[in-house]
């Protein structure tokens, strides 16, 4: 079977798709984003890392437009927004190294994949062919979700090859453990060099790369403050990237810093001015996670009915990202700008 | 290594069962595990426990050592417990922000001695799953980096509260490879370039793995624990447990590692077990999501930093 993901981009097809990577106004809306770039049967990736600078706003937009059969692949990220998109339905496979189940307290960060997996609600799932959801518990028909395994830097070696071009990056992590053992993408080969063992992890080329960043342009020069995650490889790796930005600067701003220009321009199809986009994870030096709401909506989404009255409340009920925020309430996301801001020493 | 240790005779034994009941696992499970690592180390912390045991390394007995923490926050003094390895706290005073496979490739390079990590089942040889239990099926967290850290940091140092039911004669799924079937050259022959696990820190003792045989043994207790304690230690694990002939005896948690504990983690995020009983929790059942809600838990995450930011710089 075709690896995911996989293949040569050759350069007429890369200047097929780069209609969007060549303009020098890159700016639209995030439902209009999502609309150009996101079709049922895609594949994407989202940019930060465990509960910053993730772009949650996105997650939610693409529930709201109903995009399906889609596939996800991330190192340990948005969990949770993945399990929003696992909630409708709308996703077929997961390539993930970890997706946080139950916690101290008995509260799951992916109640939908694990109800999945249990009751076969809303969808079955095949996990990492090692577990599978009971046969009787299956509706006949229903297409299972399937997670596969990874480790972070194997996920993250996924990105780097896309963006090489190449079909596979080499590694050491998991030399005789059980992921290459059962993520049968992965090859275990003797190096030609050195004829030792080592693994073979494949290119992943996403369709969509969504990344938050703290400050772009209107031509897509994208700047990211604090960690970087593996940014700069899906910025590469995916055929089109969408940035969602906190501001939107001038290109002369983007000069007097160039060194935190993570994505150039030409990475760039799209620009999304949407400040506080993030939330409820934080951002670097402009806020920080919204642990309040972040709990207190997994607490709601535990049970199938209650995810579904938390999806039409926050996700259905809202037209866009800054209805969020109002109904979030301005004062709120104030302080948690404030408190991001003393830990880095900004003044206001 | 930080290692400090005493003898029972010691302490009377009135005076041992009182310090028995002083300290809850989790405080006796950072406050040891710091002792694993040594100045100057480059040491990659995890989340929760498994980072604050490296954090009060880094306080109070190895201030040069570098922390590691894997979203690419590199040289930090840790001003609060990581509860993602992502967080500002390790940002905001770090000596390099850098990315998630750099710091992959520097661990496969070799620039990781040690490394602080977590588990849910283990096997005599080391061998770690968190991925999958097959027994009542469970799908757990999976991986993370922590596959990648078990099989390329210099050692792992496993920090967990002791649970019987995480020994087990064979993981469910082996998600990070410890010393493989045990053998003495395992780990070599597959082409694995880091050490393994060297020793796991639980509030019932510290284990170790025999340098030959690469099996775990119970090499270091407690005051307070007697040869009962001992043999109900042995009776959780489904195989036959070495017991190190001579047991060291290790010294409780000083003044100065839970006064750092508690600077790191003044709302006893990880302390606290269950997450409704912490003050985020207590502030979600009263239902306050209103600016006081966020003001009351905002301002308690803000003064213990402050707290630290005055220590440390």
């Amino acid at each position: 079977m075709a690896i995911q993901g996989l293949g040569t981009i050759d350069y007429a097809e890369r200047a097929r798709d780069s209609d969007y990577k060549k303009r020098l106004n890159k700016v639209m809306t995030e439902k209009e984003a999502v609309e150009t770039f996101l079709h049922d049967g895609d594949s994407f990736c989202m940019g930060g890392f465990v509960m910053w600078r993730q772009p949650q706003s996105i997650m939610r937009e693409i529930a709201r437009q109903g995009k399906k059969n889609l596939s996800i692949i991330d190192e340990s990220g948005d969990f949770d927004g993945i399990d929003l998109l696992v909630e409708l339905g709308l996703v077929d496979r997961i390539d993930i190294a970890y997706m946080l189940t139950r916690q101290v307290g008995g509260i799951s960060g992916t109640p939908a994949v694990e109800r999945g997996l249990k009751e076969g609600v809303p969808r079955p799932v095949e996990a990492g062919g090692v577990m599978a959801t009971p046969k009787d518990k299956i509706e006949p028909g229903a297409p299972p979700v399937k997670i596969v395994d990874w480790t972070n830097f194997e996920v993250s070696l996924r990105f780097i090859a896309g963006a090489f071009n190449v079909p596979f990056m080499p590694c050491r992590s998991s030399l005789g453990a059980d992921i290459p053992e059962y993520n049968k993408e992965i090859k275990t080969i003797n190096d030609p060099y050195e004829n030792k063992p080592l693994l073979l992890i494949p290119a992943y080329k996403p369709d969509v790369a969504f990344i938050s960043v703290q400050k772009a342009d209107r031509r897509g020069n994208g700047q990211i403050w604090g960690f970087k995650g593996t940014d700069y490889w899906k910025a590469r790796a995916a055929k089109h990237v969408v940035l969602l930005t906190e501001e939107l600067v001038s290109t002369e701003k983007i000069h007097e810093n160039p060194g935190l220009t993570v994505m150039p321009a030409y990475c760039t199809d799209a620009v999304v001015h949407l400040p506080f986009n993030c939330l409820p994870t934080g951002c670097y030096g402009h806020y920080l996670g919204d642990l309040l709401s972040f709990v207190s909506f997994l607490l709601q989404r535990q049970s199938r009915e209650g995810a579904l009255e938390w999806i039409d409340e926050w996700v259905y009920g809202l037209k866009d990202h800054f209805e969020y925020c109002d109904k979030l309430g301005w004062e709120k996301i104030d302080r948690l700008a404030k408190s991001e801001h003393k830990l880095n020493r900004i003044p206001g | 290594m930080g290692h400090l240790y005493t003898t029972r005779e010691q302490y009377a034994p009135e005076q041992l069962k009182e310090m028995k009941d002083k300290y809850r696992p989790p405080e006796l499970v950072c406050c040891i595990g710091s002792r694993e690592v040594e100045d100057r180390e480059v040491v990659f912390v995890g989340i929760g426990i498994s980072d604050l045991a490296g954090a009060i390394a880094k306080l109070v007995h190895t201030p040069n050592a570098i922390l590691v923490a894997e979203a690419g926050y590199i040289g930090f003094p840790s001003v609060a417990v990581l509860v993602s390895p992502a967080d500002n706290s390790a940002g905001a005073m770090a000596m390099c922000h850098q990315s998630l496979p750099e710091v992959f490739i520097d661990q496969q390079a070799g620039f990781i001695d040690a490394a602080y990590l977590g588990f849910a089942q283990m096997d005599k040889y080391g061998n770690v799953n968190v991925s999958y239990i097959t027994g009542p099926q469970i799908r757990m967290n999976g991986s993370g980096g922590g596959g990648d850290i078990a099989s390329s940091a210099g050692r792992v140092v496993y920090t967990v509260e002791f649970n019987p039911r995480q020994w087990v004669e064979k993981v469910d799924y082996m998600t990070e490879p410890g010393f493989l079937d045990g053998s003495p050259d395992a780990r070599k022959r597959v082409n694995l370039v880091g050490g393994g696990p060297s020793s796991v820190v639980t509030e019932r003792g510290v284990f170790r793995f025999a340098p030959e045989t690469h099996e775990l043994f119970l090499a270091e207790v407690f005051p307070w624990q007697d040869e009962a304690d001992i043999e109900d230690i042995k009776q959780s694990f489904p195989w036959d447990l070495k017991v190190a002939g001579e047991l060291k005896i290790i010294e409780p948690p000083t003044e100065r590692e839970l006064w750092a504990l508690g600077l790191m983690d003044p709302t006893g995020q990880y302390v606290i077990a269950n997450i409704m009983d912490r003050p985020l929790g207590k502030i979600i059942a009263e239902g306050k999501f209103n600016l006081e809600g966020y003001n009351t838990f905002l301002e308690l995450s803000d003064r213990a930093i402050r707290e630290v930011l005055d220590f440390v710089s």
